[in-house]
C-alpha cells in the first residue's frame, strides 16, 4: 500500500519535472532560435532548427514528442557540436557519480564521528570547538569554500592539483568541498539524534547491567541514532549534486555540473534542458530509495503507518 | 553570539553608508593598479581592471543586501498566501498546490533557480525573478502546515461560528499566530538568497559587469589567484563574516522567539 502510494505520488511528480523542462526554452525571452543561433543567422537555418526541435509545431503535440523521444532514450542534440546529449552523459554523468559518492563517503567519514564526539562531550569545550567549526565553517556554501581550499591546499601547499581531471589526486578537492558540507549537516543531526538516545531507558539499562561505555555506544546507542542519519543523507544526495555544479566549473571537473554551465554560456539549450533533467530525475529516483530504504531500516516506521 | 552577529552586520552597514559618504568609485579604472596589494592608496588592494577592491565589496554588500530584501518580501507574499489558501481550504485546492510544490521542490537546490536564469538570459532583473520563481515553496509548505492545524483551533472555529468572514479569519486569527514563525523563516532565507544571488553570479548568471557583486569577485580571484591571492582572500572572508552573522542571527531569534523547525 505505503509503495503504491508512494509510486504514483512519484509519477506525478516526475510528470511536473517533465513538464516544467519541457516548458523552460519556451521561458526565453523572444525568439529562442534567434537566441540561439544569433542573430547573424540564415533564415535558412533558423527554419531548420525550429524544424529539428519541432518548435513550429503546437505546445501539445511538441509536449507529446519530447516525451516520445524520451522514452527511447533520445535526449536530442547539441545546437553547436550536433552530438546526441545521450552520447555526453555517458561520460559526463559517471563523472559527476563518481564525485558525489566520494564526497558522500567523506561526508559521512567525518560527519558521523564527530558528531559523536561532540554528543559524548555535550556541553565541554571540545563540543563548541567541534559544533563551531564544522557545522559553521563547513556549511560554507561551495562557491566559498571550493577557492578556499583551491588556495590553502593548491596554491599555498601545493600538495594537490589545482584544478582538472588529469591525475587521480584531481578528484580531492572537488571532494572535500562537497564533502565539508554534508559532515557539516552530519555532525549536527548525529550529535542531536545520539544525545536524544542516549536518555533512553535502554541505555541505563545496559549501562546498569555493566557493559563497557565502548559498547553502550557503538552497539547500542548509535545503531538507534544512525537510523535518521539515513533520510539525511538521501536528501543531502541532492544538494551534493546541486553542489556539483558549481564545485565542478571552479574545478574543471568534467561533469554534468559543468556541462550545464557551459551549455548555458553557448545558449545550447537542449543541453541545458537535458542536463537540469537528469540531476532533477536523479534527485528524485534517490529520494524514492531514500523513503523505501528508511521503511525497511525502521520497522517503527511501518508499523506506524 | 547575538552581539558577534549584530556588530558584523553593523559593521557592514556602517561601511556602506561610509562608502556612499566618501564617494568611492566602484568603476574607477586605474590600469597602473592592476592586481595590487594592499595598500595606502587600495587599503584592500586593487582587481584585475585596477578597480578599488574595497570600493566593489562595498557596492557588492549593498546590491546583495537589496536583492535578498526584495527576493525574501516577494517569496515570502506570494508563498504565505499560497499556504495559507491551501491549509485554510485544504480538500481539492490543497491536493493540486502542494503537487505544485512537490515539483519545484524535486529540484535540488538551487539547480531550478539556474536553469530559470540561464533562459531568462543574465541580469539583475532576471536574477531576482529566477529566485523569486524558486523561491516562494518553502514559504508555502511552512504556512500551509501551519494553516493547516490553525484552521481546526478552537478560536477560529468560534470565529467562523460568529460569523466572521474568511479573510478575517485567516489575517485576525490565523496569520499573527504565524508570525514568529516567519520571521525565523525570512531570516535564513535572507543568508539562503545572498546565497544563491552570489551563486548565480559567480556562474556568471546574475549581475553584470562592470557592476560590481560578490560572486562575480570570486570569481575573477579564483582567476587570479595564483597571481593576486589576496583578492580572492577578501572577497571570501568578507563573504563568510556575512553569511555566519546572518545565519547566527537566525539562531538566536530561532531560540528567543522558541520556534520549532524540523529539518
Amino acid at each position: 500500500m505505503f509503495l503504491i502510494k508512494k509510486l504514483s505520488s512519484f509519477a506525478t511528480v516526475i510528470f511536473g519535472v517533465l513538464l516544467l523542462t519541457f516548458l523552460l526554452i519556451h521561458l526565453v525571452p523572444g525568439d529562442p532560435v534567434e537566441v540561439m543561433l544569433g542573430e547573424s543567422a540564415s533564415s535558412a537555418d533558423r527554419n531548420q532548427l525550429r524544424a529539428d526541435l519541432g518548435l513550429d509545431q503546437p505546445l501539445i503535440q511538441q509536449f507529446g514528442a519530447y516525451l516520445a523521444k524520451l522514452s527511447q532514450g533520445d535526449l536530442g542534440k547539441s545546437i553547436h557540436t550536433k552530438t546526441p546529449i545521450i552520447e555526453m552523459m555517458k561520460t559526463r554523468y559517471p563523472a559527476t557519480v563518481k564525485l558525489a559518492l566520494l564526497s558522500l563517503i567523506i561526508g559521512i567519514a567525518l560527519g558521523v564521528p564527530m558528531g559523536v564526539y561532540a554528543a559524548l562531550k555535550v556541553n565541554h569545550w571540545q563540543d563548541i570547538v567541534v559544533t563551531l567549526v564544522s557545522v559553521r565553517l563547513s556549511a560554507m556554501p561551495a562557491f566559498w569554500l571550493g577557492p578556499m581550499l583551491m588556495l590553502i591546499f593548491a596554491v599555498w601547499l601545493g600538495w594537490l592539483p589545482v584544478s582538472g581531471m588529469e591525475s587521480g589526486a584531481s578528484i580531492i578537492l572537488p571532494a572535500l568541498t562537497l564533502g565539508f558540507g554534508l559532515s557539516a549537516i552530519l555532525t549536527r543531526m548525529t550529535r542531536t539524534s545520539l544525545l536524544e538516545v542516549l536518555n533512553d531507558d535502554y541505555i541505563r539499562t545496559a549501562r546498569a547491567k555493566g557493559l563497557t561505555e565502548q559498547a553502550v555506544i557503538l552497539r547500542h546507542a548509535l545503531r538507534a541514532a544512525l537510523l535518521p542519519i539515513i533520510t539525511i543523507v538521501g536528501l543531502q544526495m541532492g544538494s551534493l549534486l546541486a553542489g556539483t555544479v558549481i564545485t565542478e566549473t571552479i574545478f574543471s571537473w568534467d561533469g554534468i555540473g559543468r556541462l550545464l554551465v557551459e551549455s548555458i554560456e553557448k545558449r545550447d539549450y537542449p543541453v541545458t534542458q537535458a542536463c537540469v533533467l537528469i540531476v532533477a530525475l536523479s534527485y528524485v529516483l534517490v529520494n524514492l530509495v531514500t523513503d523505501v530504504l528508511y521503511r525497511f531500516a525502521d520497522p517503527r516506521v511501518r508499523v506506524s503507518a | 553570539m547575538k552581539k558577534f552577529a549584530s556588530s558584523i552586520l553593523i559593521f557592514w552597514l556602517a561601511a556602506v553608508v561610509l562608502g556612499r559618504l566618501l564617494q568611492l568609485n566602484p568603476n574607477q579604472i586605474d590600469l597602473s593598479g592592476i592586481l595590487s596589494s594592499p595598500s595606502f592608496s587600495y587599503l584592500l588592494g586593487a582587481d584585475d581592471l585596477g578597480r578599488s577592491i574595497l570600493a566593489r565589496l562595498l557596492r557588492g554588500v549593498e546590491v546583495s543586501f537589496m536583492v535578498s530584501i526584495i527576493v525574501t518580501v516577494i517569496t515570502m507574499l506570494v508563498g504565505v498566501c499560497i499556504g495559507l489558501l491551501a491549509g485554510f481550504y485544504g480538500g481539492k485546492i490543497d491536493r493540486v498546490l502542494m503537487q505544485i510544490t512537490d515539483v519545484f521542490l524535486a529540484f535540488p537546490g538551487i539547480l531550478l533557480a539556474i536553469a530559470f536564469a540561464a533562459v531568462l538570459g543574465p541580469g539583475l532583473i532576471n536574477l531576482m525573478i529566477a529566485l523569486s520563481i524558486t523561491g516562494w515553496v518553502s514559504y508555502a509548505r511552512l504556512t500551509r502546515g501551519q494553516a493547516l492545524g490553525l484552521r481546526n483551533r478552537q478560536h477560529v472555529l468560534a470565529a467562523e461560528s460568529l460569523g466572521a468572514s474568511v479573510p478575517r479569519m485567516i489575517f485576525r486569527h490565523i496569520l499573527p499566530l504565524l508570525t514568529s514563525i516567519l520571521v525565523v523563516e525570512a531570516t535564513y532565507s535572507l543568508a539562503s538568497v545572498m546565497i544563491a544571488e552570489a551563486s548565480l553570479s559567480f556562474l556568471g548568471l546574475g549581475i553584470q559587469a562592470p557592476n560590481a557583486s560578490w560572486g562575480a569577485m570570486l570569481r575573477d580571484g579564483v582567476r587570479y589567484m595564483l597571481i593576486a591571492p589576496h583578492y580572492v582572500l577578501i572577497v571570501g572572508l568578507s563573504l563568510m563574516s556575512l553569511i555566519l552573522a546572518i545565519n547566527l542571527g537566525g539562531d538566536y531569534l530561532r531560540d528567543k522567539l522558541d520556534v520549532r523547525t524540523e529539518t
